[in-house]
């Protein structure tokens, strides 16, 4: 892939996104829609520049609670995968569970986690873990169940301890499909955290939205949104980073 | 799984002896039960290349398998110079019929992964491995992955994989099994040269006549299921051998005693 056609690549949806604002500023402008129902984009974009050392500080608190979350989500997802792939008895024994609570909408717990919890972090963070768990877990049982059996005769041959053959078979081998549950988990787990901050949240983008909602600052929500979605893009961009450094191309064509 | 021993070491070793009395496979148990192997014997001295040639299902690779500890032995015993096996030995090479290499790691990476497994000095293991790899005709593949290389490369590879240790003993079950002929006669003359260089003991699954009466000391002919050992021949070649075996008058001979055997037992019928 030379420069330039990457630069080509990044070029063409920038064009694309500021062709379309450009659109939506006109037609505001034309149609002269007030702003607390629909902000020219000039107006919402002026107000993150205003409010920047808040955005900036309450997407910060925003983004630690979703890396929290998703970090506790995603270890145990993959070790619950691991687990349930290799061993019929975990199986048999946390499969039903993990069904039942997999088809719970979860988000709907957040009452109960408050009120088992408190108003810390740490049932936002439990609850942010509990939603990004899933795809991870789903899908590293996927990656962990399709090694090759006789994989395992390579690493009994060569005298490779379980953590060896761990480290250095299985969590590889199974890694493109753990990524594929990470790429899922890490944009979840932004809407998750910013829903929960709505319930009760004196910090972070999901207080600023509500705070804005109640004094009718349709440009704010905007601006607080605009910032939510930047930290989601820039998150799964960090995700798919780590996947290309980590995970080498397997095949001619693309990944996998 | 079987605890680590001491690390092997990396230390010029001669071949091992490999002695099997009785070695019997049955797979299930009561009216379910497949009797898949023997029971066989084998005696395969220090530095020997044996072949075990037989039809499909007639339980070579199970041989193999059970040779190496890696499938538990229903009856009989297997003994490495003169110790009886009793875990998954790993001063052994193995070859398999499908390379098993590790997609995610480069070629020289599949190979050092006995050094990191075994926890073998880095520097003179990656000099091994070159080595190797000069020897094998894989030059300039070293940081390719393994769908970057040909069938035949892959199963270079596989081979420097199982050597790159310095085992005493090489197991490959039907190595190029997978690969055209024109590759086949080729990697087969390069296995003759590497070995005669080594003098590992080995032992070599295969149904292909040619493959085994141009590599063997000797050829060990199996029935079909279960498997028994019907006849031994020794192959009295100079080595090297030619690509074109047919210019030794006596291989036409030790290839028309196999067919015979075949047809014998109801393998071929013409």
């Amino acid at each position: 892939m030379t420069a330039t056609s990457n630069l080509r690549k990044a070029a063409e949806p920038a064009l694309w996104l500021i062709g379309l604002l450009v659109v939506w500023e006109l037609v505001v402008r034309l149609t002269g829609t007030p702003k607390y129902i629909l902000p020219a984009p000039s107006i919402f974009l002026w107000t993150m520049i205003e409010n920047a050392p808040q955005l900036a500080y309450q997407g910060a608190l925003t983004t630690r609670l979703i890396l929290y979350g998703f970090f506790a989500g995603a270890v145990p997802g993959v070790a619950l995968g691991y687990l349930i792939a290799r061993f019929r008895i975990c199986q048999q024994l946390l499969y039903p569970i993990v069904v039942f609570i997999q088809g719970l909408p979860k988000i709907t717990l957040a009452p109960l986690m408050l009120v088992w919890f408190g108003f810390a972090d740490f049932p936002k963070i439990l609850l942010t873990a509990l939603i990004t768990f899933f795809p991870v877990m789903v899908d590293s049982v996927a990656g962990f169940r399709s090694i090759d059996p006789r994989k395992y005769y390579l690493a009994k041959c060569t005298g490779a301890s379980w953590l060896q053959t761990f480290f250095k078979i299985e969590l590889p081998s199974a890694a493109p499909n753990i990524f594929s549950g990470l790429r899922i988990s890490i944009v979840v787990a932004v809407t998750v955290v910013i829903v929960v901050e709505w319930l009760n949240s004196k910090n972070g983008l999901g207080y600023l939205v509500l705070r804005a909602m109640d004094s009718k600052d349709t440009p704010m929500i905007f601006a607080t949104l605009v910032v939510g979605s930047l930290i989601g893009v820039a998150l799964s961009w960090a995700v798919s980073a780590v996947e290309r450094w980590a995970v080498p191309q397997r095949g001619p064509q693309g990944r996998h | 799984m079987a605890h680590n021993s001491a690390p092997t070491t990396a230390s010029p070793t001669i071949g091992a002896s490999i002695v099997a009395k009785g070695l019997t496979k049955v797979y299930g148990r009561g009216s379910d039960a497949f009797h898949a192997l023997g029971p066989i014997d084998l005696d395969i001295k220090p530095g020997e290349f044996v072949s075990l040639i037989g039809p499909s299902g007639c339980g070579k690779s199970t041989t193999m398998l059970m040779v190496s500890g890696l499938e538990p032995i229903t009856d009989g015993v297997v003994e490495v110079d003169g110790k009886p096996l009793t875990r998954p030995i790993s001063e052994i090479g193995i070859v398999f019929q499908d390379h098993l290499l590790l997609d995610f790691r480069t070629a020289i990476s599949n190979v050092m992964l006995q050094q990191e497994i075994r926890r073998l000095p880095r520097a003179e293991m990656k000099e091994r491995a070159q080595a190797l790899f000069a020897q094998l005709g894989l030059q300039g593949a070293e940081e390719k992955y393994p769908w970057q290389l040909s069938g035949g490369m892959r199963q270079r590879v596989s081979i420097a994989r199982a050597l790159v240790h310095d085992p005493s003993m090489l197991i490959m079950d039907e190595p190029f099994g997978a690969l055209d002929a024109i590759s086949r006669t080729q990697i087969r003359h390069d296995l003759e040269m590497l070995w005669l260089e080594k003098r590992k003991t080995v032992l070599f699954i295969t149904h292909s006549i040619e493959e085994a009466v141009g590599l063997s000391d000797r050829v060990l002919v199996m029935s079909k299921s279960p498997g028994r050992i019907v006849e031994e021949i020794a192959i009295d070649l100079p080595r090297p051998r030619p690509a074109h075996l047919g210019e030794y008058p006596e291989f036409s001979v030790y290839a028309k005693r196999i067919y015979t055997i075949f047809e014998k037992l109801g393998i071929y019928k013409f």
